[in-house]
């Protein structure tokens, strides 16, 4: 059996010079979160990302995921697309109430969902996976204070948990190919590996 | 399949993810599914009410699906009653935490329908040989 698919903590850290803060990187299938003014950036294509903070305190942290491409209808609680994306959102979430954020005090902003895989066949990625971020955070009672979404372009991302101040560039012009091979990669990833995991101990 | 009657709580603190396991279990032939959305007020509904299985969360706010497990087992009214982890936990250490304390089962999220109804199954046989 495959490995299944696992949200992983960011591990690329660096000092940032124009903002003058430690920063995070995250890339697809990634999150991160702190306590610390720090600052979390991402470039995304079609995934989205959420960016959610206690408003009271500032914890934060910043998931990026897109749906996996199960077949069938996204939006049914039984796809394995869903399944996976609000794996992806319980994760980000539990590490901020276990880093001791409060649930009734978690705001949202979220970004991307943009139609830039001209390659994809099937429907809009982007739209799918911005539709289910927004879904999810109103069924969960979090709040969403901010958003930029869909549209064609990708976008750049810079989050600061500590005030919740985002900062969006839309990227007109891509001038490699990087980010949309790193979306065609990771759709890839998620398609292969079983969505899924289990353990057997018992 | 056990007896379609079977009544399951599910516990979780995400709505969501109440939902994803309910329809899960209603495609297993299992529509006797109430919710709980902690620990706390987990284990106040198995202990008002007559539950035959549990489904439970491990991070929660409140109480944890671990310390509910644990109350489960230490109470004498409750102490049989399986339980099933689903959780997006997959540490070696939860594991055995989770074992240690008297699960019957673990799934790790995000899970397949075939993975939950292949633990179900299994958890149910072992019942019906420890009952035999």
């Amino acid at each position: 059996m495959n490995p299944a698919i696992e949200e992983q903590l960011a591990t690329n850290l660096y000092y940032d010079r124009t903002f003058d803060c430690e920063t995070a990187k995250i890339l697809p299938g990634e999150y991160y979160f702190t306590n610390k003014p720090m600052l979390i950036v991402t470039v995304l294509g079609s995934c989205v990302a959420a960016c959610i903070r206690d408003r009271v305190s500032g914890i934060g942290g910043m998931n990026h995921f897109m749906l996996p491409d199960g077949g069938g209808d996204s939006s049914s609680p039984m796809s394995a697309s869903m399944r996976y994306g609000a794996y992806a959102m319980e994760v980000l979430i539990n590490q901020l109430l276990k880093a001791g954020a409060r649930r009734d005090n978690l705001e949202a902003k979220v970004f991307g969902g943009g139609n830039v895989l001209r390659g994809f066949t099937s429907m809009n990625v982007g739209e799918r996976n911005a539709r289910f971020v927004r879904d999810f955070l109103h069924t969960e009672n979090i709040r969403i204070v901010a958003e930029d979404l869909n549209d064609v372009h990708p976008r750049k991302v810079y989050f600061f948990p500590a005030t919740g101040k985002v900062l969006v560039k839309k990227l007109r012009q891509l001038n490699n190919y990087t980010l949309v091979k790193r979306e065609q990669d990771y759709a890839s990833r998620l398609k292969i590996n079983e969505v899924g995991g289990e353990v057997d101990l018992f | 399949m056990a007896d379609p009657n079977t009544k399951f709580l599910v516990v979780d603190d995400f709505s969501t993810m109440r939902r994803i396991v309910r329809n899960l279990l209603k495609e297993l032939g299992y529509s006797n599914v109430e919710e709980a959305e902690d620990g706390v007020d987990g284990l106040a509904k198995l202990r008002a009410g007559s539950f035959d299985f549990v489904v439970s969360d491990w991070n929660m706010p409140n109480m944890d699906g671990l310390t509910m497990l644990q109350n489960i087992r230490a109470d004498a009214a409750l102490s049989k009653l399986p339980v099933l982890m689903v959780t997006a936990e997959a540490k070696k250490e939860n594991i055995i935490a989770a074992a240690q304390a008297g699960a019957n089962g673990y799934v790790v999220k995000p899970f397949t329908a075939a993975t939950l109804d292949e633990k179900l199954s299994k958890i149910f046989e072992k019942l019906e040989k420890a009952g035999a």
